[in-house]
């Protein structure tokens, strides 16, 4: 009986990982008519996209909203790309972008996104809530996310297409001039009062560093698309749109496993020859795709070790691992309206915007102050039980904060940070949560490690710098695939962190798999 | 207002690239891997362990405790968890979810230890007779240490809680009773504690000694027991009020009419759901008391297609049990360890076929339900089936 057959005696490709950006490159590849297998070390598919049932109700685990979906008549690429593949996620619109909170600069407002790429609505929004009696500071705002827009639509061309420099210079203009500059170099031309800037900066901690070191086209993506088009979330949480690609991908002839890890990437003649699993068997071909941290893939995957050039080391030496994440997640026995919250999203800075100072905090472990207060059901009416509703409040902690994390303190740890946010959440709210928590569940670095293996629990793959920059990661790419056979996928890839971004990084894996195929059919190499 | 300044410069482009490049050069080439996150995982959650029984002692004229110690890592547990044995016997290889009933700082110091204390059922105990009556000093095991949801949470429960207990269900209010007296919880703990006679308190000594300023244990008799001078009765609304402090949460754990009979009373106090947990309930007696099961069927045996990686294979299964269940009797693997659909450790698919599940153990997610994942402890087949479970 032990000796029955897993796996048939090869495949086109091993996706190591079966979180989205995994799925998303099975479901490329086996678009393409590959023989796929998708191998996930958990019971579920999705990662950190998931959601875990307590008490008897679903709860989301992480996604607060999903860029780049945009509505059905004006789709953006993500929800392009699930129309191609035939996966059908019913989306909900969230209401707004978020309210913003600084309880020393005063500035309370609340900031909607406009649709289909027009930036009027939360330009007016942030505008109001600084002195603007003539006007300009909404010009100066709807002109900056003007440039953002033109930045973005430039990135989602230049993405799929190959173009010369002077070309580029033509027709991308903004895209190129701005390629080199942070966000506060470019923010700082608009001249804009700091109560502006500290709104427009809300979603900074979405993509790691301060706005000196971010690099602005980062920024502009964020922005473009979030308050260009508003965001989504599935109806039933990030499991049913993990769960429907990873279905799709079956369905399409990959074959999915659950829980089985994958230990090591053999390597055989300078390629990669196969895959070992934590059970001890190997499975044969000659591509993978791995959503394991390159950290972890080339110090601890692959074998044998001497066939990691010395170059793959220095890339991920010189990269930063990016932010992990804080979160406590609540069940409370109240409706939103009867608790008196009135939105689905708020950022809040209980001690002013000084991006510098909070970024310092987050590489401690805790407690924090910059969080992100999520209540679900605003967006997902009815998603839990009559008379109660999901609040979910987050922090972005670096992993150096956590890297004295020991199984004794951890605990306590955890019990600090979490009492720290919700007597925050409490007081500005006006409603003591703890009076209503019918479930609590704390995420943290350690959570996310123990769930999806990833590196210190990082949940941003590498963080965007200036010193690892989108565009110069673009320019650079093709040398970075040290090992011929494999390509990476996940948070840890080009695009970086985000469930979107996740999904674009899933492809551009495929997609260089799918060139080294074949460039190797091509020479006829074909083992 | 125009852009200006240095967007005309279009060098920044080349500029990022040198800085990226300059980054790589000075980057070390040695090896850096360095991630303390990923070995509290492991430490805390580190799967199947190998667990040697050290003693066997009665804890009850019905019961044992069972310590085991490790040659692995034994994980810091939050005291109410129980850990999962894996026991094979007759060429069967099944799990139990057992409550750890000693306190987590037991796994610390010198002599590293986790205890479990087994009741022997009046009826059953397929497994249940087997560790009372055959397990010795010296046995192996294999065992998930500290799973389930069922302990203490400062941020969420009450500083006062009272435990209502039944029959072996004592277990886990041991555990918290020992770490609150070590120090290392911090609440206020009051066990009511129902049996039917003085003969069939589990753990009695281990209550006594753990009994301090903030552990207060309550035996409540249920039986005609001459002599008795504490508290008789079932555990009703009126010995809960008596014991609780204004703002209170109530643990229970025990068998399925105290956990009914005790709901009731608690409803009747009108506590808030808030304040209220109880610990899951294993796999139900007989599924065909649930409404909706097809009375007709619980007789029959199915041929259950088992897909395992690109194999396939063919057993049969009752439809009075659930599918773990069938494949374990089939010598199958299948990941269990609450038995309660609550884990999700053993979501299989169902690739066709009708089945029920169990709606007190019903642990499935909305997704899941729609793509027919379900939970393989709680699902019971209704005709011939094919499901894929994991290899
Ligand atoms: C609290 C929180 C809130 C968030 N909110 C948002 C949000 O609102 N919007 C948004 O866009 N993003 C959000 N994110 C971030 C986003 O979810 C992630 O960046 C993204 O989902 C990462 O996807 P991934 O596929 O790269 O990685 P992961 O989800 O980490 O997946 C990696 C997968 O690979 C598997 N794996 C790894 N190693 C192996 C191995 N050796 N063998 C087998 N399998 C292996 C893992 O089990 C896992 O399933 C949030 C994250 C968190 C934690
Ligand atoms: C969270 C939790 C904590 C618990 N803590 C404790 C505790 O501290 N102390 C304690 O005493 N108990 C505890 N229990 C109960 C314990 O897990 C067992 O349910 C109990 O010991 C009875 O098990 P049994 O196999 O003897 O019961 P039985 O009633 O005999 O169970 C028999 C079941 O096993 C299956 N079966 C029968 N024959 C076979 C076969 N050949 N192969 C495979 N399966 C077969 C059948 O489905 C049958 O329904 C706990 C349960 C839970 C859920
Ligand atoms: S064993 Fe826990 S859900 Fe089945």
């Amino acid at each position: 009986m032990e000796d029955r057959k897993h796996f048939r005696d090869s495949y086109d490709a091993v996706v190591i990982g079966g979180a989205l950006a995994g799925l998303a490159s099975a479901l490329t590849l086996a678009n393409k008519g590959k023989k796929v297998l998708v191998l996930e070390q958990h019971n579920l598919p999705g990662g950190v996209a998931t959601s875990f049932v307590r008490g008897g109700v679903e709860i989301e685990a992480t996604l607060h909203e999903m860029m780049s979906i945009g509505p059905k008549e004006c789709p953006l690429k993500i929800r392009n790309f699930f129309d191609e593949m035939g996966v059908d996620i019913e989306w909900l619109r969230v209401p707004d972008a978020y309210r913003f909170v600084d309880d020393v600069s005063g500035v309370n407002v609340l900031v909607h996104p406009g649709t289909h790429g027009n930036f009027e609505t939360p330009a007016k929004e942030i505008a109001s809530a600084c002195d603007d009696a003539d006007g300009s500071v909404y010009r100066r705002v709807l002109e900056l996310l003007q440039l953002c827009s033109r930045v973005y639509d430039s990135v989602n061309i230049l993405s799929v297409t190959h173009m010369s420099k002077p070309a580029m210079l033509l027709k991308h203009p903004d895209f190129v001039k701005t390629a080199g500059y942070s966000a506060k170099d470019v923010i700082d031309t608009f001249h804009l009062p700091k109560k502006a800037v500290d709104i427009l900066s809300a979603y900074w901690i979405y993509v790691g560093d301060t706005l000196e070191n971010l690099p602005f086209t980062i920024w502009a993506v964020l922005m473009a698309d979030y308050l260009g088009y508003g965001s989504y979330v599935p109806k039933k949480f990030s499991h049913e749109m993990a769960l429907k690609m990873a279905e799709r991908a079956i369905a399409m002839g990959a074959q999915m496993e659950f829980g089985v890890r994958v230990d090591k990437i053999l390597v055989k003649d300078g390629h990669v020859a196969g895959v070992r699993l934590a059970n001890g068997e190997e499975v044969r071909t000659r591509y993978v795709v791995c959503s394991a941290y390159p950290d972890k893939a080339y110090t601890q995957m692959i074998e044998p070790a001497s066939a990691v050039p010395e170059g793959a080391i220095k890339f991920v030496n010189a990269k930063t691992v990016g932010l992990t994440c804080f979160s406590v997640v609540l069940l409370l026995d109240g409706s939103p309206e009867e608790l008196g919250i009135r939105d689905y999203s708020t950022f809040y800075a209980p001690k002013g915007m000084d991006l510098k100072k909070i970024f310092d905090e987050c590489g401690t472990d805790g407690p924090y102050n910059y969080i992100t207060s999520i209540c679900t059901n605003l967006a997902n009416p009815g998603c839990t039980p009559e008379g109660t509703c999901i609040y979910s409040i987050t922090a972005l902690p670096k992993p150096e904060g956590w890297m004295g994390v020991t199984e004794e303190n951890y605990e306590e740890l955890k019990r600090k940070n979490a009492e720290y946010f919700i007597d925050m959440e409490s007081k500005r709210l006006g409603v003591n949560l703890r009076d209503h928590i019918l479930e609590i569940v704390i995420e943290t670095p350690v959570t996310i490690s123990h769930y999806t293996g990833a590196y210190r629990g990082s949940v941003y793959g590498y963080m965007h710098t200036m010193d690892d920059h989108i565009v110069a990661r673009l320019q650079m790419s093709e040398k970075e695939n040290y090992i011929p056979g494999l390509a990476f996928a996940g948070a840890h890839q080009i695009s970086g962190d985000g469930m979107g971004p996740a999904v674009t990084n899933g492809r551009k894996g495929a997609k260089i798999i799918l060139d080294q195929m074949a460039e190797e059919e091509r020479s006829g190499r074909k083992a | 207002m125009k852009v200006k300044g240095f967007l005309k410069d279009v060098g920044g482009a080349s500029a990022v690239t040198k800085r990226r490049q300059a980054a790589y050069d000075r980057a070390s080439a040695k090896p850096a891997h360095k991630d303390p996150m990923g070995a509290v995982a492991k430490a805390l959650h580190p799967g199947l362990i190998p667990l040697t029984v050290e003693s066997v002692r009665p804890a009850s004229k019905t019961a044992k405790t069972i310590r085991f110690t490790s040659e692995a890592h034994l994980p810091y547990f939050r005291a109410g968890q129980f850990l999962t044995l894996v026991i094979e016997r007759d060429g069967y290889r099944v799990t139990r979810p057992y409550s750890i009933s000693s306190a987590p700082y037991e796994t610390r110091g010198e002599h590293p230890c986790v205890e479990i204390t087994v009741r022997r059922p009046k009826e059953g105990g397929f497994i249940a007779n087997y560790l009372y009556d055959e397990v010795r000093a010296g046995d192996t095991f294999l065992g998930e240490v500290g799973l389930g949801e069922f302990h203490y949470e400062a941020l969420r429960d009450a500083r006062h809680v009272v435990a209502a207990a039944g029959g072996s269900g004592i277990t886990p209010f041991v555990s918290m009773a020992k770490e609150i007296k070590n120090g290392r919880e911090d609440f206020d703990l009051t066990i009511l504690y129902g049996s039917v006679s003085e003969d069939d308190i589990v753990l009695r000594e281990e209550l006594e000694a753990a009994a301090c300023d903030r552990v207060h244990v309550v035996h409540v008799l249920s039986g005609d027991n001459p002599g008795w001078t504490g508290e008789k009765g079932f555990l009703n609304r009126d010995i809960i009020k008596k014991y609780s402090a204004e703002d209170t949460t109530y643990f229970v754990c025990g068998p399925q009419v105290m956990y009914d009979f005790v709901q009731k009373e608690l409803e009747a106090l009108s506590v808030p759901k808030r304040r209220v947990r109880f610990e899951v309930f294993g796999q139900v007696r007989d599924i065909t008391a649930f409404a909706g099961y097809p009375q007709e069927k619980k007789d029959d045996t199915y041929r259950l297609r088992v897909r395992i990686g690109v194999s396939e294979t063919e057993i049969p299964a009752r439809a009075s049990e659930p599918i773990a269940v069938a494949l374990e009797r089939a010598g199958l693997k299948i990941h269990t360890a609450c038995r309660s659909g609550s884990c999700g450790f053993c979501r299989i698919k169902v690739l066709s076929g009708k089945y029920f599940v169990c709606p007190q153990n019903d642990g499935r997610r909305g997704a899941d339900r729609d793509f027919h994942y379900v939970h393989a402890c709680s699902t019971y087949p209704l005709g011939d089936m094919t499901v894929k479970v994991n290899i």
